[in-house]
């Protein structure tokens, strides 16, 4: 094994943030397309949104090398899984495989945040949220990154969805319309952006539903 | 001929071979260690960056009907709570619960490696596994992997051939059998409120409100626990959730609103 | 005679015994408050008949912005203005202090205030702080011997330029006027380098943002253009509002009378002894 310096440090954060809404037939999963170093812009047009599979959809935020490899080893993996079951992989199953990914590398972490939405088995939306480590729950909805703290609260004001672990159980999904999630997206990020430095450029919006898939782009503030 | 026995090991070896081109495809867990000469230095800023999920109360006990065990379900990062409602009690078979205390990822993910093995010992053996080895087998890796940086402290409670059973596994390598334990920043509390009104002939009811009031009372003290308080029962026929509350509407009930002697009527102010 | 054992070196000058004790608390990890830092673009010019000063306006703290539209182009004194970068509280300060020193010398000499003057004070204090009073400054005016423009370092350095830039933004607005900035450029030309200067650190460094602000300062006359353009409207407004329904429940509308807890005497006697 070779030395290595005192401080090595094999991270950066490229910054940007992700957000993800379920609803009772669609997903819509948001993220901005800035990346970002220190006070630097790399780019303004950078996709942080990745298609696993024909119904989940990865939105990653964090260190753009690592989120890098874990989108291609999730691309791989899918790929066997395809010529093995001739079929698309599941959201939830990818939710699963996402999860085991991140904590195989648990002692040298993906630093990567991550928000997994898609349709499940009988074509209800989900989100799935994770740590860097792969610790993951299902929710209603979900923020990462770097203005994750600033769009959580609104979030959970507006559209606070019951605990899936309250008995008797209620449905955790959220109860607005498509048209109102992604307006409340929009919402969010321009509210991001005016407040978070790593935040801006444009928004690209991926919406999931019986339909297939659709992408939508808003512009955001630039400075 | 060389005949394959890698599908007897029991444990995934620790470092196996690196094969760069199956990196992840391996069908045993291998986890990638950083080629740094400081690998403990490195662990604490990677553990720094990531921030594992904290603060819990977990509990469980046994009692003369079986095994009650209970949590809350808040995760936080320092100050900042980051989920309410994780589910802290893992549900390995239909027989046998885990609990969640510590880093969110580490409990999960070997509980999750824990289900998988107590099938195929039931597989193997054509009959279920004893809470005693489940628990054992646990220990056994989180041992494989001490002074690593894992963080777990579980409880893996359930019904095997001999009855009701409880074992505390944590990270350390510890493993105690018990009849009562606690697990968590809130555990105090929790163990304030259950060492006092426990007793071995609870009925079920009895003890479902005595762990949720345990949870409840630690959720009200100790900031890093909160959410839902949920309380699941293990008796012979395998696991039953008897209630998921949140405490917020808990205190209501704990603490019902009395009404309060009035000794003038507020008046309406007129706008300045 | 000197009665102490040791020889105690003699009174006098600044003392740096706290940053030392700060630097070893530091060391011994104790997380000392954050500041309001001032990650920003400040430019200066002279044009051809006096001097033109712009700033962005965004005040971050961290990764986040804490204050959207503030004001780094201080006033020193009628004919000189001063941008500031670095720790906000700091360019404040010192730009106070001296606009105030200016003051009590024109109310002494009965003159208009020199920029040299103000730049003398400025750099005396911050070299007497050694770098620990982090402003990072470039002052403009116009006063009886022509217009000027200067930056001043943190340690207390100074540079006299016809173009000046500042900030965490100084490097995309010094391209620009590297590129573009000529001798005697008009009032208007000026203008417009100047903010084409801090569009250019707004846009493409993240600790600058939000608007330009611009001070042209000539002989016997300034403009302050506070908010000359405004470059980052919010690019999304719902059309339907948001609410926030759920209001603090009233549990009680009773008020109870504070009951007498104290006698009052009328005489002073109680206290009295």
């Amino acid at each position: 094994m070779t030395k290595q310096q005192a401080n090595w440090s094999p991270y950066d954060n490229n910054g940007g943030s992700c957000v993800a809404i379920a609803g009772a037939d669609y997903c819509v999963i948001a993220a901005d397309t800035r990346l970002s170093t220190g006070y630097n812009i790399l780019t303004r047009d950078y996709s942080k949104i990745c298609k696993l599979a024909d119904k989940a959809v990865m939105a990653s935020s964090g260190f753009q090398a690592d989120v890098k490899a874990l989108q291609k080893v999730l691309s791989a993996r899918h790929l066997t899984y395809q010529h093995q079951h001739n079929k698309q992989m599941s959201c939830p199953a990818m939710a699963q495989l996402l999860s085991n990914t991140l904590y195989f590398k648990r002692f040298f972490p993906y630093y990567a945040f991550n928000v997994l939405g898609g349709l499940d088995s009988e074509g209800k939306g989900c989100v799935f949220t994770y740590d860097a480590v792969g610790s993951y729950e299902r929710v209603g909805y979900s923020a990462q990154g770097s203005g994750s703290t600033l769009i959580t609260p609104f979030l959970d004001n507006q559209l606070k969805s019951p605990s899936p672990l309250l008995l008797p159980a209620q449905d955790s999904s959220t109860p607005l319309s498509e048209a109102e999630a992604i307006d409340l997206v929009k919402t969010v990020f321009a509210s991001a952006t005016e407040r978070d430095i790593y935040t801006g450029d444009k928004l690209e919006i991926v919406v999931l539903n019986a339909d297939g898939l659709r992408r939508e782009y808003m512009d955001l503030r630039k400075d | 001929m060389k005949l394959d026995t890698s599908g007897l090991q029991t444990t995934a070896p620790m470092f196996g071979p690196r094969m760069e081109a199956l990196e992840g495809f391996a069908a045993a867990p291998s986890f990638e260690i950083p080629n740094s000469s400081d690998f403990d230095g490195f662990q604490k800023d990677a553990i720094q960056m990531v921030k594992p999920a904290k603060g819990t109360t977990t509990l469980a006990f046994i009692f003369k009907e079986g095994v009650m065990v209970a949590a809350d379900s808040r995760a936080s990062m320092g100050g900042y709570i980051s989920s309410q409602s994780v589910k802290k009690i893992i549900e390995i078979n239909p027989y046998m619960l885990g609990t969640m205390a510590g880093g969110a990822a580490d409990c999960q993910f070997w509980h999750r490696n824990l289900g998988v093995k107590c099938r195929r010992h039931e597989l193997a053996n054509k009959r279920r596994i004893s809470v005693a080895g489940a628990s054992k087998l646990l220990a056994n890796i989180l041992y494989s992997y001490r002074g690593m940086g894992l963080s777990v402290g579980t409880m893996i409670a359930g019904w095997d051939e001999t009855g009701p059973g409880l074992y505390y596994v944590d990270s350390e390598g510890g493993r105690l059998k018990g009849t009562r334990f606690s697990v968590g920043s809130g555990s105090p509390y929790a163990y304030g409120v259950l060492d006092n009104g426990y007793r071995y002939d609870l009925s079920v009811e009895e003890a479902a409100e005595l762990a949720r009031r345990a949870i409840y009372h630690a959720t009200f003290r100790d900031g890093a626990s909160g959410g839902v308080a949920s309380v699941y029962y293990v008796g012979p026929n395998g696991w039953k959730k008897l209630s998921g509350d949140d405490v917020g509407e808990l205190h209501y009930n704990y603490y019902p609103v009395t009404p309060t002697t009035v000794d003038q009527e507020m008046t309406e102010v007129t706008a300045a | 005679m000197s009665t102490s054992a040791i020889d105690v070196p003699p009174k006098g000058g600044f003392s740096f015994d706290l940053c030392r004790r700060n630097d070893m608390l530091a060391k011994k990890g104790l997380k000392s408050p954050s500041y309001l830092k001032t990650g920003t673009t400040i430019v200066g010019l002279i044009f051809q008949d006096g001097v033109i000063l712009g700033a962005d306006t965004r005040a971050t703290e961290g990764p986040i912005v804490a204050d959207k539209n503030c004001e780094k182009i201080h006033y020193m004194a009628p004919n000189i203005y001063c941008c500031g970068a670095g720790t906000a509280a700091d360019t404040e300060a010192v730009t106070d202090m001296v606009s105030s020193q200016l003051q009590l010398h024109r109310y002494h000499t009965g003159r208009e205030s020199r920029v040299v003057t103000a730049l003398t004070l400025l750099k005396k204090h911050l070299f007497g702080y050694q770098g620990y009073v982090s402003a990072a400054l470039v002052l403009g005016g116009v006063d009886v011997t022509g217009p000027h423009l200067h930056t001043i370092y943190p340690h207390g350095s100074t540079d006299t330029l016809p173009f000046a830039t500042m900030g965490s933004g100084s490097l995309a607005a010094m391209s620009v006027f590297e590129s573009k900035y000529k001798e005697g450029l008009t009032r208007d030309e000026g203008i417009r380098l100047v903010t084409e200067a801090i569009c250019s650190g707004i846009f493409n460094d993240l600790g600058s943002g939000s608007n330009v602000d611009v001070c042209v300062i000539t002989k016997g006359q300034k403009d302050y253009l506070r908010n000359h353009l405004l470059p980052n409207p919010r690019t999304y407004v719902s059309s339907k509002g948001y609410s926030f329904p759920k209001k603090t429940e009233v549990l009680l509308t009773k008020i109870m009378p504070l009951k007498d807890k104290v006698e009052i005497i009328e005489k002073g006697d109680a206290m009295e002894e």
